[in-house]
């Protein structure tokens, strides 16, 4: 299918059919961005954001794309718009300097109405505005003001078209904003031909629920472009509107095997050598259980291998969390010094979570670290409606994901038994690895156990740990299972002494026997030794005795020769003196 | 015709009528337009009215110094106050109102 390809299309080619708007997340549910040429219309009721809109896609071509753009203004000043858009950061006066000119087109209230009239010269006075500056952008800012000057529909229609043929013969990438009913953000009735001749509709949507404000934005329409045609957040932030897609096209993000520390020895052991790098961990417990501690631990870990966090802390300063957890022994100061943690507060219901979604998302944009800590995730829970309640914070683990970021988050959980339960957040079955953090009372005391609920990948530990705070630190403690139960606090330190003794009774014992047996062959080995030596004395004895009686023997022969050879006899012929010979010798 | 001969070398007097009409080029509305500011001055004696006409198609820096963005429009000059009138024309009542001048019987 065509629609498939158009997506799949070159960078080359995108850039041809395609304008980027600037506007954070908004090119991804719009196949890539707005059509180049060619018509888009943004309806949206009063301060739904459009001149914003129109205004951030100028900025970023000027700024980004070297393609300078117009701005007809039909509802406000010029001044004004520049002025509303000051608190910007692409915004304000500085606009004309990079190329975004703004052409005040209002008619005022002291304008007769004298007649029919048509967009001729208009459309020849932008042309020769773009011609003089180069311009490729055009947006025609509140256009149903004018519009409404036309007597009947029919006119309108012959005006619209007008801009259409205008628009795709000047080769000018154009924008045009109109207002529309809140209900439904559909433009009044006769409008409906604007959105019928655009090449592309987007709708603009606020509702205040709950006193926050809720923003909206779809892409009703896209001409032969593949495009989501759902309702998505929307906030404005200082950096413009901003759209948090919450589609899955990110789920092909490569996956490491590289392990980084959780911060915490035993823990690392436990999971075969830490957190993978670029999953998302997930912490979950009761008030107090020092999920946060855990967080803070792997925030530090990764700050001396010299890697930058972003902490982002809901409700609580980020001076009271660098002094929290330096009675635990985390020393957040130095690494907040040197920039590596960067801890961000916000406040849960100032925003709505859309709004925290995307100020998350403009402050790793401004840090860029490796990883991402949100404390706790659970405040992005939307507090009244049911629907899409996780939302927020699925965006959030699905953007630190998509740029290959750890992200530890916790979430507040008082039941002791998650297993049995279905966690607030569905988010556990998005996370990697889930750890649950539960009270165990016992024996008068209340002691903190650790679970590995899930770690995906990894073979680990299915053993339940105490976590114990020091002030060196968050460590882990192997707890005593007696008779079905977990030992913890008092109960397992008097276990393992318990089990210390015995043990030292046993090593004792094993000693001794041990020496013993050395004794036994050291004294075998010295009994060897000796006998050793004997023989060595009788062989030495033995051969002093053979060499007497062979030197014996050879003198005894020469004196018998001697007598002979004076006696000049023959041999053999002196009885009992005959020369000695073996064989004839008597036996 | 289109080019404004500006400063007037017959300075209007007081109460004079000095009006300006902004056309894009001859498209149906501006030629409309003309027809039906003509016909209201028609009766008028020839210097009691001065009257500029800005082709925007062939000016449009005029337009823009004027600060016109939309054809075809009268603007009174003179006498003050400034008045403007959007549109062919068409509305005879409209014109003579926006013009000063009292509907002949």
């Amino acid at each position: 299918m065509d629609l498939r390809d158009e997506t799949l299309q070159s960078g080359e080619r995108r850039h041809r059919t395609r304008i980027p708007t600037g506007i954070a997340g908004f090119d991804q549910i719009a196949d890539g961005g707005l059509p180049r040429a060619g018509v888009t219309v943004v309806l949206g009721e009063a301060g739904a954001g459009k001149t914003i809109f129109g205004l951030q896609v100028l900025a970023a071509g000027a700024r980004d794309a070297k393609e300078p753009g117009i701005l007809v203004a039909f509802e406000e000043s010029a001044e004004r718009i520049l002025a509303n858009t000051s608190s910007f950061t692409w915004g304000g006066p500085s606009l004309a300097e990079v190329g975004v000119h703004v052409l005040d087109a209002q008619i005022s209230q002291a304008v007769e109405h004298g007649g029919e009239f048509d967009l001729l010269g208009l459309l020849a006075l932008v042309a020769a505005k773009a011609k003089q500056i180069g311009a490729r952008r055009a947006v025609f800012d509140g256009l149903d003001v004018l519009l409404g000057y036309l007597s009947h529909s029919g006119l309108v229609r012959r005006e619209v078209l007008r801009l259409r043929e205008w628009a795709h013969e000047s080769g000018l990438s154009v924008i045009v904003t109109a207002k529309a009913d809140a209900a439904d953000a559909r433009p009044a009735s006769e409008y409906d031909f604007l959105q019928f001749m655009a090449d592309c509709v987007v709708t603009l949507h606020h509702r205040v629920h709950d006193t926050t404000a809720l923003r909206f934005i779809r892409v009703a329409k896209y001409r032969g472009a593949a495009h989501s045609a759902n309702e998505v957040p929307m906030t404005i932030t200082p950096c413009g509107l901003e759209v948090a897609p919450n589609t899955p096209s990110e789920l092909a993000h490569p996956a490491s095997t590289e392990r980084v520390s959780s911060g915490v020895d035993r823990l690392d052991a436990m999971l075969s050598g830490g957190y993978y790098r670029g999953s998302s961990i997930l912490i979950t417990g009761a008030p107090g259980t020092a999920k946060t501690s855990l967080a803070a631990s792997f925030t530090a870990a990764a700050a001396r291998r010299g890697e930058r966090t972003l902490f982002v802390s809901f409700d609580e300063a980020p001076p009271q969390i660098v002094r929290n957890m330096a009675s635990i022994g985390v020393d957040f100061e130095a690494h907040v010094a040197s920039g590596l943690v960067h801890i961000h507060s916000l406040r849960a219901r100032a925003e709505s979570p859309e709004a925290h979604v995307a100020r998350i998302r403009a402050l790793i944009r401004e840090h860029d670290p490796q990883n991402l800590v949100v404390d706790p995730l659970s405040a992005l829970r939307s507090r009244s409606r049911d629907a899409d309640d996780e939302g927020a914070a699925l965006q959030v683990i699905d953007h630190a994901r998509s740029l290959g970021m750890t992200l530890v988050c916790t979430s507040l959980l008082g039941n002791p038994l998650p297993l049995t339960e279905k966690t607030p957040l569905g988010i556990s079955t998005i996370a990697d690895t889930w750890m649950h953090v539960s009270y165990v009372n016992q024996g008068g005391e209340r002691n903190r156990a650790l679970t590995i609920i899930k770690a995906r990948g990894t073979s680990h530990s299915n053993q339940v740990r105490e976590l114990v705070l020091t002030q060196e630190g968050v460590t882990l403690a192997d707890v005593y299972a007696v008779g079905g139960e977990v030992l913890m606090g008092t109960l397992r330190w008097e276990k393992e002494n318990e089990a210390r003794r015995s043990r030292t009774a046993a090593h004792t014992a094993g000693r001794l026997r041990e020496q013993k047996a050395e004794l036994a062959l050291a004294q075998t080995r010295a009994r060897a030794e000796t006998l050793g030596r004997e023989e060595a004395v009788l062989e030495a004895e033995l051969d002093v005795i053979k060499a007497e009686v062979a030197s014996d023997v050879a003198h005894r022969t020469s004196e018998v020769d001697q007598l002979l050879e004076r006696r000049q006899a023959d041999a053999g012929t002196v009885p009992g003196l005959g020369r000695v010979d073996p064989v004839s010798s008597p036996s | 015709m289109s080019e404004a001969p500006s400063p007037d070398p017959a300075t209007p007097g007081p109460g004079q009528l000095r009006v300006c009409l902004y056309v894009a080029g001859d498209s149906p509305n501006s030629a409309a337009a003309l027809r039906n500011l003509r016909a209201a001055l028609a009766h008028l004696a020839t210097h009691s009215a001065l009257v500029e006409i800005v082709d925007v198609l062939q000016h449009p820096e005029r337009a823009f110094r004027d600060g016109i963005m939309v054809t075809p429009m009268l603007v009174r000059r003179e006498p003050l106050p400034e008045r403007r009138v959007l549109g062919n024309l068409s509305d005879r009542a409209k014109l003579q109102h926006a013009l000063g001048l009292e509907i002949p019987q």
